[in-house]
């Protein structure tokens, strides 16, 4: 699997989360106290997309905006109920001050 | 007479472009102009609303399909549902457009009207818009169907007069062939009192790996004492988005059989509903899916008896493979005056892989007080035990684990009258099983 630019620096204000499209994947692109950190737009306790969800830029998590299930931002995994399977989280990268996605699976 | 689309998008350009194109009655331009203003006026479904809750079209942008500017050719593939099956007659489209038509000459003289929908609207307009304004889906149930028609370009017909059966099945193939093109149908089939026919509709993708649309509306009219056999196999490759409408009515002591197999699309978001008008009518509603990769197809199911000593009888039997998704939401809604209504509802799951994930949620809302109504559900995975005892017989395990699939769907495929129905719906599954243990 290769990177794939999904946007300018600029275009994510820190802190932000963004739905993005990775081959066809929904990505969130999460903008956090300097770091961006990308994982799949799906909380798993119900399949509900997980980017418009609150985001804890301190403890680096984001919470699914429909049951509060908290995920990690680093590693994706499911951190408080509902939710009790991790979530698939990306590499990312910034070059040229562009963000690049690179997909897990 | 078929129109072409050269612009992108749906707007107002494109709509003009398609009018301009089109050889139909006044009332018809009239229905597509409501429909497209309500279009306009009307935003997508949101993700807060119950019934796309589960359903993620966030990814899906409308502006990159069209209707291709150029004629696509007929596809090689006559369609799975045809072998060893003598059709009474056939339609074809490919990327919206009619490509082929036909119908014995015997039925023809018969009165039965089946051909592409632009056609039978130009030249039997008035006998069939009867049918049309019922609205039996509704215009503007949702965006897609306010889309569907405004913009549609093709489709199938079936009307059968008084009294007529049609022994042999007819046989309707709509195919997406260039990339991002779009196949914006409609399928409308009339049984007049005491009319039997069999209607064999698929879709097909030329391509495995061009991506495409389908919006659609399907509209089937059982009357008093007829019989239908509808088969609805969707078949697209799994990078189409597959959205529809489809409404099925019975009358007094009509029959319904209903089959459905989904095994294409990358996202799939279908309402199928049947409504019991007449009393003494009967539904049977069967539907096999089987999913793969990272599909995801919901089926909403509506079972709506409206009439006293109606039957119902809903099958949905699904297998998921890698990390696809399904999504089945029943619901059986009885009417005050549906007393004695027996309605069921089914959805059994088999999931073949740790991270597939099938949804499913059966529903009653019921007014009379005389009913029988149950609904069920299961979801599990292949059992261990039975493949291992397989094994022990001299099986492979990819020849147990398909064995243990098929025997799941024979319920549904028992249910199938039309033997090459089962022998195509049972090979297409069969191909898409993989090891187990590669799961």
């Amino acid at each position: 699997m290769s990177f794939h630019s999904v946007g300018s620096v600029d275009e994510f204000p820190d802190p932000s989360s963004t739905l993005v499209e990775v081959d066809d994947r929904a990505v969130a692109l999460i903008h956090a106290a300097g770091h961006f950190y990308a994982i799949d737009d799906v909380c798993t306790h119900d399949g509900g997309p997980l980017s418009d969800g609150p985001i804890d830029a301190e403890a680096k998590t984001i919470a699914c905006p429909r049951h509060g299930a908290k995920f990690d931002l680093k590693s994706g995994a499911a951190l408080t109920m509902p939710a009790t399977k991790p979530t698939v989280a990306h590499e990312v990268k910034v070059e040229d001050g562009q963000v690049l996605v690179r997909l897990s699976d | 007479m078929t129109a072409t689309l050269s612009s992108q998008g749906y707007d107002q350009a494109a709509f003009d472009e398609l009018l301009a194109g089109l050889d139909e009655p006044g009332w018809m331009t009239d229905r597509r102009r409501d429909a497209f203003q309500a279009f306009c006026d009307t935003p997508w479904p949101s993700s807060k609303d119950e019934e796309w809750m589960r359903t993620d079209i966030r990814l899906f942008k409308l502006d990159q399909f069209a209707k291709p500017a150029d004629p696509a050719s007929s596809p090689a593939n006559p369609g799975l549902l045809t072998q060893g099956v003598d059709l009474g007659g056939h339609v074809q489209s490919v990327d919206g457009d009619l490509v082929s038509e036909e119908l014995s000459d015997s039925l023809a003289a018969k009165g039965v009207l089946f051909g592409g929908m632009q056609r039978m609207i130009a030249e039997h307009g008035d006998k069939l818009r009867p049918a049309i304004e019922r609205d039996i889906v509704c215009p503007k149930y949702d965006r897609f169907a306010m889309l569907n028609a405004a913009f549609w370009t093709c489709g199938a017909v079936l009307y059968v007069p008084k009294g007529v059966a049609i022994e042999e099945p007819l046989h309707a193939l709509s195919v997406l062939g260039a990339e991002k093109s779009a196949d914006l149908s409609r399928t409308l089939v009339v049984l007049e009192d005491g009319a039997e026919a069999t209607l064999l509709a698929e879709t097909a993708s030329a391509s495995p790996d061009a991506a495409g649309l389908h919006c659609g509306a399907i509209e089937l009219i059982v009357g008093a004492g007829a019989k239908l056999r509808y088969v609805n196999l969707q078949n697209w490759n799994n990078k189409v988005w597959h959205f529809a409408h489809q409404k099925a009515v019975v009358g007094k002591q009509g029959q319904l059989q209903w089959t459905i197999g989904a095994l294409g699309a990358k996202l799939a978001k279908v309402n199928q509903h049947v409504a019991l008008e007449g009393s003494d009518a009967e539904a049977q509603v069967n539907g096999a899916m089987f999913t793969q990769g990272r599909q995801h197809l919901t089926y909403n199911t509506h079972q709506h008896h409206e009439a006293p000593y109606c039957r119902s009888d809903l099958l949905y039997k699904t297998a998921l493979q890698d990390k696809s998704r399904t999504v089945w939401r029943g619901m059986i809604k009885v009417d005050k005056p549906a007393q004695r209504t027996d309605a069921y509802q089914r959805n059994d799951n088999l999931m073949l892989s740790e991270h597939s994930r099938a949804d499913s949620i059966p529903g009653l809302e019921i007014e009379a007080d005389d009913v029988r109504c149950t609904h069920g559900s299961t979801s599990g995975k292949v059992d261990e035990s039975q493949i291992f005892y397989a094994m022990t017989r001299g099986y492979t395990r990819k020849e147990a684990v398909r064995m243990i699939v098929s025997g799941f769907f024979q319920q549904i495929f028992d249910r199938i009258t039309i033997e090459s129905v089962r022998e195509a719906l049972g090979e297409a599954i069969g191909q898409r099983v993989q090891d187990l243990s590669n799961q």
